[in-house]
């Protein structure tokens, strides 16, 4: 989760997550860079004691200002698009949840050996406990193991909702009358909070996800699939 | 008197075209705009048209005496045209012939007061004259820090009228105990939040 104020991105949880931040510094200095230089002509027009304004016939600046930003879309497309390929690659998940939006709450379901079906709502201001995290706390976690692929078939039963959790680097809309699917692998035990990422009526700000990845062993053990 | 002073801390047209006109000196009126029209620019030095269109008899005696030989202006007139020309273009006292002492006092930093009749007929302006600055800045800036100043006292009106109580999750007790939770959670514990916590000596590290 984030701390108060947060401007940056959280620790990453999973290998995709990781080459995001990668990704992320990688063209933020790009951007950096470009906007020092368009600031420092932007003070050179500014500032300069010439006063010739009929310039013309500048044939080579204009081809290197061309030439150059294109190089520099090149060298941002690769890395994205490495990325983009990597998330669908094929891993064969141990492991598939549903999860079923609904206004205002999330649905569970662990099908895979068994019928395990549950909702999780955020818990409401005056049943907090306090330290608890105001409109991130739910009810019922959705309980998983590390270091495993899972697999997320995502869905909504009445409007438009997004199941995100920004550790993971996981952002996947709920639609309506179709199954979404993404895929993950958290490297650390921990729990790890998101919020509802698609606007979808009054309380589309209260219906936070939250998943607790266990070490495999004990979540072999059975406390998740057995009721 | 005073009006037209307080008018030159605004911009050359903000308010009152004529006022401003009259506390900057700078800007014209324009009458017909498919003419020529005189202009005081940096980058057009040399306008189409002279600034005085119609010439008093002695600024017409003094044309025609620049039509003949200029060896027979005086050395005041001959140093004066050839200074103020080349200062319009922008070279200064550069080009002056240092061995006429006499120019060298005159050309030396005081365009302003001691421009002579035949330059203020071709231009109205000087280049120091036209690029000075003004005072408008302290206006703008004081503008901006008053209505700041305002808008902080909208601010502490809302805040006591209009806005609820914070939710408990904002009282000491509840932060300390929802950070002690996050850092058992391991919250961010790569760059973030628990990568600043000393586990072993509990309490933040230095």
């Amino acid at each position: 989760m984030a701390h108060a104020a947060q401007v940056g991105l959280q620790d990453a949880t999973s290998p995709i997550m990781e080459e995001l931040i990668t990704f992320h510094d990688h063209a933020l200095m790009i951007i950096f860079l470009i906007c020092f230089l368009v600031l420092y002509a932007l003070f050179l027009t500014l500032t300069t004691k010439l006063t010739n304004t009929n310039i013309s016939d500048a044939q080579e600046m204009e081809t290197v200002w061309t030439i150059l930003p294109a190089i520099i879309l090149v060298l941002i497309a690769l890395p994205s698009l490495r990325i983009l390929y990597m998330t669908d690659e094929v891993n064969d998940p141990s492991l598939t949840i549903k999860s079923i939006g609904h206004q205002w709450y999330w649905t569970y379901e662990y099908t895979d050996y068994g019928g395990l079906i549950f909702n999780s709502y955020m818990l409401p201001p005056l049943f907090l406990e306090p330290g608890d995290l105001r409109l991130l706390d739910v009810d019922n976690r959705v309980v998983l193991p590390i270091e495993a692929p899972i697999r997320m078939m995502i869905t909504s039963q009445d409007v438009l909702h997004s199941w995100a959790v920004p550790t993971l680097g996981l952002k996947t809309d709920a639609i309506p009358g179709r199954l979404n699917q993404t895929t993950f692998t958290a490297t650390r035990p921990g729990v790890y909070y998101g919020q509802c990422s698609e606007i979808c009526g009054a309380n589309h700000s209260f219906m936070p996800i939250v998943l607790e990845l266990i070490p495999l062993k004990i979540f072999e053990m059975g406390p998740v699939l057995t009721l | 008197m005073l009006a037209t002073r307080v008018f030159s801390l605004v911009g050359k047209r903000a308010i009152s075209t004529s006022v401003c006109v009259r506390a900057h000196e700078s800007v014209v009126k324009s009458e017909d705009f498919s003419l020529p029209a005189y202009m005081d620019r940096r980058d057009h030095p040399l306008p189409e048209v002279a600034h005085v269109k119609h010439l008093s008899a002695s600024q017409k005696a003094l044309k025609e005496k620049e039509k003949a030989s200029w060896s027979s202006l005086s050395m005041d007139e001959k140093v004066e045209s050839l200074c103020f020309l080349l200062h319009k273009c922008g070279f200064g006292e550069k080009w002056l012939n240092v061995a006429e002492e006499g120019a060298a006092d005159l050309c030396a930093c005081k365009w302003l007061s001691s421009l002579p009749p035949v330059y203020r007929i071709k231009f109205k302006e000087s280049f120091a004259e036209m690029n000075r600055g003004s005072n408008e800045w302290k206006t703008v800036v004081g503008g901006a820090m008053f209505f700041i100043g305002f808008t902080a006292l909208v601010i502490m009106w809302q805040k006591h009228y209009v806005y609820g109580p914070l939710p408990q999750s904002f009282d000491k007790e509840w932060v300390a105990k929802q950070t002690k939770r996050m850092l058992d959670m391991k919250v961010n514990p790569i760059q973030g939040l628990a990568s600043k916590w000393d586990y072993e000596k509990n309490e933040w590290k230095k």
